[in-house]
């Protein structure tokens, strides 16, 4: 059984007289420790599907089942529980808390979590030494670079240690060194600490380090060039 | 919850000056609250204690300024042998303003020895010896004492009246605290050879068995064919009869009171829409990390209410210690009403504040608490 299962998933908007369908009933299977890049044109539908894997968005049908649990399923306040023990999220604006240090925006996660004073002290320092910003734990937001501060985003979506890193353009507001630097941390997160990631980009060489490379086209995904199919698929829920 | 204490509170202080002037009109809010919730208070103690109810003020009929009311002294003989009367003082009033104002002086002449006696004061300052040996001799509230600067040993004048004041007390009846007590025969001659032997008032204490009114009934009748008829009232309604122009005013002061609490209620609550607007992405981010719905809507309330609460207790402190050393009054026709702090007072502002502070956030709180996580995302 994979990691996370996505079976018929579909969502639609409606603008005005016209219905969008940037996911058209997806099938897809992402095992532990995989890293899928999702690659594809602006308003294809990426961004849309990896919010539905984090939890922040509802399909208009289908199902997500991660360890065993169908997350489409769930009530806000038990999907807001889901996420915390679950998710980490890379945005790509970094989203700081401005009026919260390094060390504290690292630690909101863990505050949702049962865990004592210690131990929140404790992964927060290994989240900043992973990220090589232990110098920088007592600084603002303001007070730090656009890569220090994404690697500040990095270290919160990790500290919890969620089950899948979900990132969105993680590096679409970074000059092209940052870049670099940014791709390496997120590759020795996959492969040293075995983090399930899924990034979603529009860049083809962060898209590049990925061991899985999907690419969303007129509500479908394509995996080497065919649609992405899944043995056994099947539509298990529908909503209007 | 507490865990995000340093959020909320750092939250606050990113907008600092926003949430100052919001704290401070809340203060000022809160503040006038207890200000009028003292004058209130006032008012209520001077006409519903004990002493107003079983004690009979009798007044020259159809007179209300003190200055106009002249009752023969011996009038208090014959109230005093009234069936169910107990003990009758005769009181001669002088008062330097009969209109309504906050800073009156009211001297009441008084036997000596009934000064002791019938009045609940303890002296902080000075002795009674003095007060009973020296003719010109005064003891005075300590409100009024504060409010004019007065000190034992030194001469107060007011109008044709001086006194030597020979000490400063404190009454168990706050309105009593901006009284000037002084002789009785003092009083009369100071006010010219007419006034000897004429009093403002008699004051009539019934025994516990004695119908008020019955007994008030009975004095009026008896003075009606007398050379002066009287007019005779239980304190209480004495008081609240001579007040009633300042009651009214005092009563349409309630509404100022719901007006301040309307006022801080619209202060927090346009703050707090104001916070949660500019922070729509931020909770956004915070509900993506894993903050449940209710979670923001707690963080929302938390903001709204430490505002309130702050400012609340600003207000009320400021007002419940000038309240206190101040010793303001208002007053009328020598009749005064004390400004009264009391704990009930402060707990109520405190009570309100915090209300306040809670309904304030509801909507905003709502408002943050529902938005739709991906779309608060987008915003720049």
């Amino acid at each position: 059984m994979a990691l996370i299962e996505i079976r018929g998933l579909t969502k639609q908007f409606r603008k005005g007289d016209e219905v969008i369908t940037p996911l058209d009933a997806v099938d897809l299977d992402i095992e532990q420790g995989d890293f899928v890049s999702l690659m594809g044109a602006s308003g294809s539908g990426k961004s849309t599907l990896l919010n539905a894997v984090a939890g922040i968005d509802r399909p208009t049908a289908g199902s997500i089942v991660v360890h065993g649990v169908d997350i489409t399923r769930l009530s806000r306040g038990k999907l807001a529980d889901w996420r915390a023990a679950n998710i980490g999220y890379i945005f790509q604006t970094h989203n700081l808390v401005p009026v919260l240090t390094a060390y504290e925006n690292i630690e909101l996660p863990l505050m949702l979590l049962p865990m004592s004073a210690a131990e929140r002290h404790k992964r927060i320092q290994i989240a900043l030494e992973a990220v090589s910003l232990l110098d920088r734990a007592h600084h603002y937001p303001r007070q730090l670079s656009g890569g220090q501060e994404q690697r500040v985003g990095i270290a919160r979506a990790i500290v919890a240690n969620p089950t899948v890193i979900v990132g969105d353009e993680p590096t679409g507001d970074l000059d092209a060194s940052t870049t670099e630097q940014i791709l390496d941390l997120v590759q020795r997160l996959n492969s040293e600490l075995g983090m399930t990631m899924l990034l979603v980009t529009h860049d083809a060489k962060v898209g590049g380090i990925a061991q899985r490379q999907l690419r969303l086209e007129r509500g479908k995904l394509i995996e080497k060039g065919r649609e992405v199919s899944v043995v056994g698929a099947s539509v298990t829920s529908q909503r209007a | 919850m507490f865990k995000f204490a340093p959020y909320v509170l750092k939250g606050l202080w990113r907008y600092r000056g926003r949430t100052m002037l919001t704290v401070s009109g809340t203060a000022v809010a809160l503040f006038v609250f207890c200000f009028v919730g003292a004058v209130q208070n006032g008012l209520a103690q001077l006409t519903r204690s004990q002493q107003a109810e079983r004690t009979l003020v009798v007044f020259q009929e159809n007179r209300f300024c003190p200055a106009s009311s002249k009752l023969p002294e011996d009038y208090a003989r014959t109230v005093e042998k009234l069936p169910g009367v107990k003990e009758v003082i005769p009181i001669k009033v002088f008062t330097n303003n009969c209109r309504a104002s906050l800073d009156v002086v009211v001297f009441h002449g008084m036997p000596p020895e009934k000064v002791r006696s019938a009045r609940d004061l303890t002296l902080a300052e000075g002795n009674w010896s003095d007060f009973e040996t020296r003719t010109d001799a005064a003891v005075v509230g300590q409100a009024v004492a504060n409010r004019r600067n007065l000190q034992v040993g030194k001469k107060f004048t007011i109008g044709e009246v001086s006194v030597s004041v020979v000490g400063i007390f404190q009454s168990s009846v706050a309105a009593e605290d901006s009284f000037i007590y002084t002789h009785l025969d003092f009083l009369q001659r100071s006010q010219g050879k007419n006034s000897v032997g004429t009093v403002t008032m008699l004051e009539a204490t019934l025994d516990e068995a004695a119908g008020p009114d019955a007994i008030a009934s009975q004095i009026d009748a008896g003075f009606r064919s007398g050379p002066v008829g009287t007019t005779t009232r239980s304190k209480g309604i004495f008081q609240r009869d001579t007040l009633s122009d300042l009651a009214e005013l005092i009563g349409f002061a309630h509404y100022l009171g719901f007006a301040c609490v309307g006022l801080v209620l619209t202060l927090v609550a346009t703050t707090t829409v104001m916070a949660v607007q500019d922070r729509v992405k931020e909770h956004a981010v915070l509900q993506t990390i894993g903050l449940r719905p209710l979670r923001i809507f707690r963080l929302v309330i938390a903001e709204s209410l430490i505002q309130s609460l702050i400012g609340g207790l600003l207000g009320i402190g400021t007002a419940m210690l000038l309240l206190a050393w101040g010793g303001f009054a208002i007053g009328a026709e020598g009749v005064t009403i004390a400004f009264q702090p009391s704990l009930e007072l402060g707990l109520t502002g405190a009570a309100v504040s915090l209300v306040v502070g809670i309904i304030a956030g509801i909507i905003p709180g709502w408002q943050a608490a529902q938005a739709k996580i991906v779309m608060a995302l987008r915003q720049a």
